[in-house]
């Protein structure tokens, strides 16, 4: 009996890796290879247009990295970013999640769908239209701003407001995080706040007592993405300014000082490192953001 | 019923908040920066190899790589199609297979096929740009050349010479120029009833050499505030201007900048970094015209939608525009509803007494890695004087002789216009030597310090020009420095 489940549980697993082999071997390839060929490379001064130059140069990337200004300025630019858009990030599609879940409001459905629209809005796209509409001379947002007696900044190319308006792009994609939290709100068993409502808890105090500690495993994975997402933001500032990462480098986060080093100057060995020295960065925070989790992050069943 | 109502309301707000600017801003026109010489952006990327082995038989394949310029739009590539297939069936020995990259990711693509050793043979067409880029890599034609007797009498010697570069040797024969010079709106200067720029050199204006303060007077009086003042006024608004006298359309860089007022190099004959005095001159020139007294858009105004997102001199709402030849092709055509329904070319002013028109010139290389050199140049003899290449790249060939046929198609193009294409050969012994897209030490970063220095210059009020230059002297030292 005891061989026959043995044999059994051998071919069903033989079976799950051969239906799983497919993304095995293009993990392999397509992920793992290249990644252990670009650690590899860290410790090269690999340059792609001259590729009968490489030399095995041992942590001579990692100790640039390490007092590299660009470096440095690209970490500041990125934290600043995160400061800012991180908040946002949560608190909007929190709003909105709280919005769409409210009894009260009609054509649910349709605000739903409203609301996610942007989500499918291709990125370039979306960075070339708010490119725009956050002209200081021709935008809408700085004509509105006219029309109000306000002086409209200049959004793009004023060192000072070059995170500010990124930021207020990023709430262009808030549709992803908005869907789970709102999932998240649904699954809020309403017997809670019935027993608030009978010891006289007010709206406030039934949200950040009940709502809040309830959903806060959503709260704290959007807040892991979003946080992983600022690290690895590119593509809107780099369709903005193109290679310059805009005035006095305003716009140098990590991955466009990574992509230049890659892309503009071919220094793969260095830009290999950087794209190493990220990922630790990156573990370290989520390390320490999982850490946190266990002060304020609500698990109903006891357990993550 | 009042808390449904506000939910609504507010949740219709958040909708348009989150969607609304696509329905409210202008089409969205594709941003357009010219890094390099002819190329426009295709709308979407192209990636295209022709190789097919049964047809190659034994024959030895030559590879031409096309991207680092022009040659990747659907209409170039039909021709590129053709030129390839004319020459396989010319073809006993030679099949010659082409892989066409668009140039957002051509030089990219070229770096990645260098380092994993997949080579191109033939490449091109390619500027200045895309030859420093891989410099070390293009070979010195000069034994091709004489083992196989070809002319090089038709091309102008100065240009050929251009390309026989210090420690690497001749690395291309001219295959395209692209001289520049001022395109001027016709219709804002009759509007304004002032005469039109001159079209010969040495011809004044007004009375007045035809020199930068002269450009600069004239075109205070062609920029124009949205209550009609123009920047002469004491009433000119500088925040709504709405028709500018004068840009540098696709030149804004320092190099570009400062070849207005004489060639000259950031790094001087003992290999430090300098900022040339008449380039100085010129960065503040240009500055003062558009953040003091308002006749040149800064990036915000070009940007804009009413300036044809960058491409200020084809919105209509630009008096003059100096830039290369190569911006004939983002002019619409009246018969495609441009809205520069009347237009013609000037000479550049002069700077102390002396005139400086910046050349773009393209051409074909061979890479240093390439296994069968003598193969290679029978193509490139082929590709470098091939007319249907010319014309469907829309370059002024290098050749003389053919260049005539080139201006008849630019006229059919934009006709009824008429426009004085003389004055685009004349301005070609006003050449810039050394030439502003000229190679520097480690040039890829050097390039992109002086890209920088260029979105500074463009985008901040407030600045010291001065020192600013020395700013990027100090960069600019540190990159010559570093060791590759």
């Amino acid at each position: 009996m005891r061989l026959m489940g043995t044999s059994w549980a051998r071919r069903e697993s033989t079976w799950g890796l051969l239906f799983l082999a497919p993304w095995i071997i293009g993990f392999v390839l397509f992920f793992g290879g290249p990644m252990l060929v670009s650690l590899g490379a860290s410790f090269t001064d690999l340059v792609l247009v001259r590729p009968g130059e490489v030399h095995f140069i041992g942590l001579g990337n990692w100790a640039r990295l390490a007092g590299d200004p660009l470096v440095i300025k690209s970490l500041l630019v990125t934290g600043n970013f995160l400061l800012i858009a991180v908040p946002i990030a949560l608190a909007l599609p929190l709003l909105m999640a709280v919005l769409l879940n409210s009894t009260r409001l009609v054509a649910k459905p349709l605000f739903r769908s409203l609301f996610f629209l942007p989500v499918l809005i291709p990125g370039v796209a979306g960075a070339i239209i708010w490119k725009g509409v956050l002209n200081v001379h021709t935008g809408w947002v700085d004509l509105a701003l006219t029309g109000l007696g306000l002086p409209g900044p200049d959004w793009v190319n004023d060192p000072q407001w070059v995170i500010p308006a990124l930021s207020l792009i990023g709430t262009w994609s808030v549709g992803n995080a908005m869907v789970i939290m709102l999932a998240g709100l649904q699954n809020v068993p309403t017997e809670l706040y019935d027993a608030a409502k009978v010891d006289g808890a007010n709206a406030f105090y039934r949200f950040f007592k009940i709502t809040i500690p309830m959903i806060s495993p959503v709260i704290f994975y959007n807040l892991v993405l979003a946080t992983i997402a600022a690290f690895q933001y590119f593509l809107t500032a780099y369709v903005i300014y193109q290679n310059t990462a805009g005035p006095n480098n305003a716009a140098l986060f990590y991955m466009m000082n990574l992509y230049k080093e890659a892309f503009v100057y071919y220094n793969m060995g260095y830009a290999s490192a950087l794209a190493w020295g990220l990922f630790i960065v990156g573990l370290a925070i989520t390390i320490g953001l999982f850490a946190g989790a266990r002060r304020w992050v609500y698990y109903a069943a006891g357990d993550r | 019923m009042f808390k449904r109502a506000v939910l609504t309301w507010g949740a219709t707000l958040l909708v348009l908040a989150l969607t609304g600017s696509n329905a409210l801003s202008a089409p969205v026109a594709q941003t357009q920066t010219f890094a390099q010489t002819t190329v426009a952006p295709t709308q979407t990327p192209v990636s295209l190899n022709t190789f097919d082995p049964a047809a190659a038989g034994g024959r030895t394949v030559v590879k031409w790589y096309v991207g680092l310029g022009t040659g990747a739009n659907p209409t170039q590539i039909e021709v590129e199609r053709k030129v390839v297939d004319d020459f396989n069936k010319s073809q006993q020995s030679i099949y010659l297979t082409m892989q066409i990259v668009d140039n957002t990711v051509a030089s990219q693509t070229l770096a990645t096929q260098l380092a994993a050793g997949n080579v191109p043979d033939v490449v091109g067409p390619v500027g200045t740009v895309g030859r420093a880029t891989f410099a070390g890599n293009w070979m010195d034609l000069t034994d091709l050349i004489q083992a196989n007797n070809f002319d090089l009498s038709p091309y102008e010697p100065s240009v050929v010479q251009s390309y026989n570069l210090p420690g690497e040797g001749l690395i291309g024969i001219p295959f395209a120029v692209f001289p520049s010079f001022v395109y001027f709106n016709k219709d804002l200067f009759d509007e304004a009833g002032l005469p039109y720029p001159p079209q010969n050199f040495g011809e004044t204006y007004m009375g007045k050499e035809w020199n930068f303060e002269t450009l600069r007077d004239l075109s205070k009086r062609l920029t124009v505030d949205d209550k009609g003042n123009d920047a002469t006024s004491a009433d000119f608004a500088p925040d709504h201007i709405i028709q500018f006298g004068f840009d540098l359309q696709y030149r804004t860089g320092p190099r570009e900048m400062g070849t207005t007022w004489g060639a000259n190099r950031l790094i001087d004959n003992e290999g430090r970094a300098t900022i040339p005095a008449n380039w100085l001159a010129s960065w503040n020139f240009y500055y003062d015209a558009m953040f003091k007294d308002h006749w040149m858009p800064n990036d915000a105004y070009r940007n804009s939608d009413l300036f044809g997102k960058g491409s200020v001199f084809n919105s209509g709402n630009l008096a003059m525009a100096y830039t290369h030849l190569w911006y004939t092709g983002s002019i619409d055509p009246p018969s495609k509803g441009g809205k520069v329904k009347n237009w013609d070319i000037a000479v550049i002013p002069s700077y102390q007494g002396t005139t400086t028109a910046a050349l773009h010139a393209d051409t074909f290389g061979i890479m240093k890695a390439s296994q069968h050199p003598n193969e290679d140049f029978q193509v490139y003899k082929y590709l470098i004087t091939n007319k249907d290449l010319l014309t469907v790249y829309g370059a002024m060939p290098a050749i003389k002789s053919m260049q005539s046929d080139f201006f008849g198609g630019l006229d059919q193009k934009f006709a009824p216009v008429k426009v004085n294409w003389q004055v685009a050969i004349n301005s070609l012994a006003y050449n810039d030597v050394p030439n502003h897209e000229e190679g520097l030490p480690n040039f890829l970063k050097a390039r992109q310090a002086t890209t920088d220095f260029q979105t500074l210059v463009n985008t901040t009020p407030g600045l010291d020009i001065n020192a600013e230059a020395q700013r990027l002297r100090a960069t600019l030292q540190g990159i010559y420095d570093e060791k590759r």
